[in-house]
């Protein structure tokens, strides 16, 4: 009887009518306007309502949206997108080729927040009411992949409300309102207080599970939305914090979900300082590869893993973790092996060690300060002396920005998902002109990097591209220009019943959700 | 008289603006809002393009007296977070951070009376003893941990009262109340203790403490020997006399009640304007942060003239030191 009886509550909740789904993470999008902001809490919430031309499945492939299908125009000139008929807005306005247009004038625009990801096209050219070309400048075989989170908005319903461009310091009718073709219409917004989804009824797509209203509320102390998952107020938090986690598992009534996010961990160092920033050495020995490798060998990410991230993440070797576009496969992590460390000190001069500033932030990443602590004391086994300094991130950017740093943490999420994205933001010679490098805070310059990156970006054959890719990974890990720790986890906090998707960009997708009743 | 309050007002006004000039030169350490407000695609020109029509490129001073000359006209700016008015931002959100506020206050002194009267006249007693023992934590635990344990045993445990929120509120137009809803009623409950027990411990200790002091007074014997009711004695007689300091120290805490806010709000995702003002802090909402200290300082200032006018109203001899002076 016993092993029945599981089955038979299964087969009673399986079939839940609509249900309620209340739900809270730590941030609240700042905007709902979804070109004047740019970063993963409003994509989020955002997707649910909004769509793109194209948006991305369970596995992250992308797959046809509001356009049905694509294709690349003549020697890679840029891509045709065909467009999705008998869509409409949630106020009724049908949705053609002069809503992309306009999206497209808008996203682009100074004003907006997302224009880089147009850098690449020169041209959008409405063919008929449901055809469109995007001409870029040189051939872009990645462009589709790169703009899944742009959303499409109607020009009708912007121009009636005045809110042609996005207004990023002043806000706008669009700031608090919405008006997309998603599955999900914003039926009330308090910023920062609490947001109402409901799911609407005119959607043109059949792949929605049960959920048909959502309450959103930001909550920004972790044990507080941990109680709230607890007490059976909230029926989904992310994330749950690393160090909670084991006692959420454990409760009744709720789980934990895991996954691993698409942002990977890294150490950046200094490397076209003539000198230390926080050193007592002539020159800088960061210079020397040899050094930067010592680094690598002396951080033990194995058992930060365990004890500071008990035991949540992935080691990682390269810029980007597994299953993004352009992975290059078997390559491995520099073995934990402080002796090996010692020894290339020596060779390069520094058998003692040296003194330098060894920077984090303390409240942009999972757990960074307990890691940094932890690094801080692996570097200083193999004789260096790292002195480790610890500051909220408002404070952290500005500092790297402003060249007052020398080892530092970073984390990296490709915006676009592909290999391709932490080489032209992390890796590529600073150039401010081609919008190059602009978080190569190091400025580290590889000439081979540099010719490849172009050649990775038009690069139509996959395996030729590929190539250039393992390439570039390889340079990364033999100069050891950034030491990559570990993918960071997502960990999710669900009550019992409620079945859904976990994808590496942490977004909340409503519409892959089951709630029983 | 007039004189005195026209230069106890001139003093405010100077309080205010220094107040005003000491939080501008501390935004520069609070961080660079342009990381906050652009995503990690954003170019240089977007980044010089704002930081131009934001006025952040000018020193401190100035953005000080642009900010002065707005305030003086009741506008407070653009929140840089939510990209709208300040002004609007926190007239949303001060109803919730007021009755929180009167409600721990209501509390704190009503309770702290009631078990200051009851310690101080069973002195002796097994029950005064326990209270006077346990009111030492509410004097000693910090804010944060008290909310947390409460949240813990009545939220999570016991599940009887909400972990989190203000729950649902009625909207009177200009005045949003969650004294009128059951769940806003129990919303109220937690951070209303949390936020009001170290008041309470305080009234409750000074009025035990006065009590105690008057109780040994020559006229309490006389009414005893007279043979009066000793509810007439403690009551009418004793507690009317430790008022006024009391009076006096109620009165002053209110403003830290609501200054104090900031971190029950925050246990509790209460929606007032302290928990508005952390985040500011932490997104380097500028002209959150500039108005929320202002009217925090203003409200300080408000509260220190009322007293010092009441003071001023009870005692003649400083009347007569306006005059001379």
């Amino acid at each position: 009887m016993r092993s029945i009886l599981p089955l038979l509550a299964l087969s009673v909740a399986l079939p839940a009518g609509a249900a309620e789904l209340r739900y809270a993470s730590t941030t609240d999008p700042n905007t709902l306007d979804p070109h004047a902001g740019n970063s993963a809490p409003n994509f989020s919430l955002l997707g649910n309502v909004y769509e793109g031309l194209v948006r991305r499945g369970r596995d992250m492939s992308i797959e046809p949206a509001l356009a049905t299908s694509w294709e690349p125009i003549g020697n890679g000139e840029g891509w045709r997108f065909t467009l999705r008929e008998g869509v409409t807005f949630h106020d009724g306005e049908a949705f053609d080729a002069d809503d992309v247009i306009f999206s497209y004038e808008r996203a682009s625009s100074p004003e907006s927040d997302v224009a880089s990801w147009f850098a690449p096209v020169s041209e959008v050219v409405k063919v008929d009411d449901y055809t469109v070309d995007i001409l870029t400048s040189a051939p872009n075989p990645i462009f589709p992949d790169s703009i899944a989170n742009w959303m499409i908005l109607d020009s009708g319903w912007a121009e009636a409300n005045d809110v042609a461009r996005p207004n990023i310091e002043q806000g706008n009718f669009a700031t608090t309102n919405a008006n997309g073709t998603g599955p999900y219409r914003v039926t009330e917004r308090q910023p920062g207080l609490r947001t109402v989804l409901e799911a609407h009824d005119g959607w043109w797509d059949d792949d929605i599970g049960n959920v048909d209203r959502a309450v959103f509320q930001p909550v920004q102390n972790a044990a507080t939305s941990v109680a709230a998952l607890l007490s059976g107020e909230l029926d989904l938090i992310e994330p749950v914090p690393v160090q909670d986690a084991a006692r959420v598992e454990q409760a009744d009534g709720v789980d934990v979900v895991r996954g691993i996010e698409a942002r990977v961990i890294m150490l950046g160092f200094p490397h076209d300082a003539d000198g230390l920033y926080g050193g007592d050495v002539e020159g800088n020995p960061f210079q020397d590869a040899r050094v930067r490798r010592a680094v690598a060998q002396a951080v033990n990410v194995p058992a930060i893993l365990q004890t500071v991230m008990r035991g949540s993440a992935e080691p990682v070797a390269q810029l980007v973790g597994p299953g993004m576009r352009g992975f290059t496969e078997g390559l491995d992590p520099y073995a934990y092996d402080p002796d090996a460390a010692r020894v290339l000190l020596a060779e390069a001069g520094y058998p003692d060690g040296f003194q330098f500033s060894l920077r984090c932030p303390n409240d942009r990443y999972l757990n960074d300060e307990a890691v940094c602590t932890a690094i801080n004391a692996m570097l200083a086994q193999v004789g260096l002396q790292p002195r480790l300094e610890t500051m909220p991130v408002a404070n952290y950017w500005p500092t790297l920005r402003a060249e007052e740093h020398d080892v530092y943490l970073l984390g990296w999420s490709p915006g676009t998902f592909d290999a391709e994205h932490p080489i032209r933001f992390l890796v590529a010679t600073p150039d401010e002109e081609a919008k190059l490098g602009s978080w190569n805070f190091g400025g580290y310059s590889n000439d081979r990097v540099d010719e490849l990156l172009p050649r990775i970006q038009s690069e139509i054959d996959d395996g030729a591209r590929q190539a250039m890719l393992d390439e570039v990974a390889n340079i990364v890990k033999d100069e050891a220009v950034y030491v990559p720790l570990y993918v960071q986890p997502l960990i999710w906090g669900v009550k019992d019943g409620v079945d859904l998707v976990q994808r590496p960009d942490n977004f909340v997708v409503l519409r892959w959700m089951e709630v029983a009743g | 008289m007039v004189a005195y309050i026209v230069r106890r007002m001139l003093q405010s006004i100077l309080v205010l603006l220094v107040v005003g000039l000491v939080a501008f030169s501390m935004f520069r350490f609070v961080g660079d809002p342009i990381e906050q407000l652009l995503g990690q695609e954003r170019t240089q020109a977007d980044v010089d393009r704002l930081r131009e029509a934001l006025g952040l490129n000018d020193p401190f001073p100035v953005q000080y007296f642009d900010f002065l000359v707005r305030a003086v006209q009741g506008d407070f700016g653009i929140s840089y977070r939510q990209s709208r008015p300040v002004a609007d931002i926190i007239a949303e959100r001060l109803p919730a951070t007021l009755e929180l506020a009167l409600i721990s206050g209501l509390l704190a002194v009503t309770l702290g009376i009631a078990l200051g009267v009851f310690t101080a006249i069973r002195r002796r007693g097994v029950a005064a003893n326990v209270i006077m023992s346990t009111s030492l934590i509410g004097v000693s635990l910090p804010t944060f941990l008290i909310g947390i344990l409460l949240i813990y045993v009545f939220g999570v445990q016991l599940r009887w009262l909400p972990t989190f929120g203000r729950g649902d509120v009625v909207d009177l137009g200009w005045w949003s109340t969650g004294l009128l809803t059951e769940s806003g009623l129990k919303s109220l409950i937690l951070p209303a203790i949390t936020l009001g027990l170290y008041q309470m411990t305080l009234i409750m200790r000074l009025v035990r403490a006065e009590m105690l002091e008057v109780l040994r007074q020559d006229y309490i014997r006389f009414a005893r020997a007279r043979g009066l009711r000793s509810r007439a004695i403690n009551f009418r007689h004793a507690l009317k006399n430790t008022m006024v300091p009391v009076i006096t120290v109620t009165g002053l805490q209110l403003g830290s009640i609501i200054a104090f806010a900031i971190i029950t709000e925050t246990v509790f995702q209460w929606p007032g304007v302290g928990l508005l003002f952390i985040n500011a802090v932490q997104f380097v909402d500028i002209p959150v942060m500039a108005a929320y200290l202002m009217l925090i300082s203003v409200m300080f200032v408000l509260i220190n003239l009322i007293v010092d006018l009441l003071y001023v109203w009870v005692d003649p001899r400083l009347r007569i030191d306006g005059k001379t002076a």
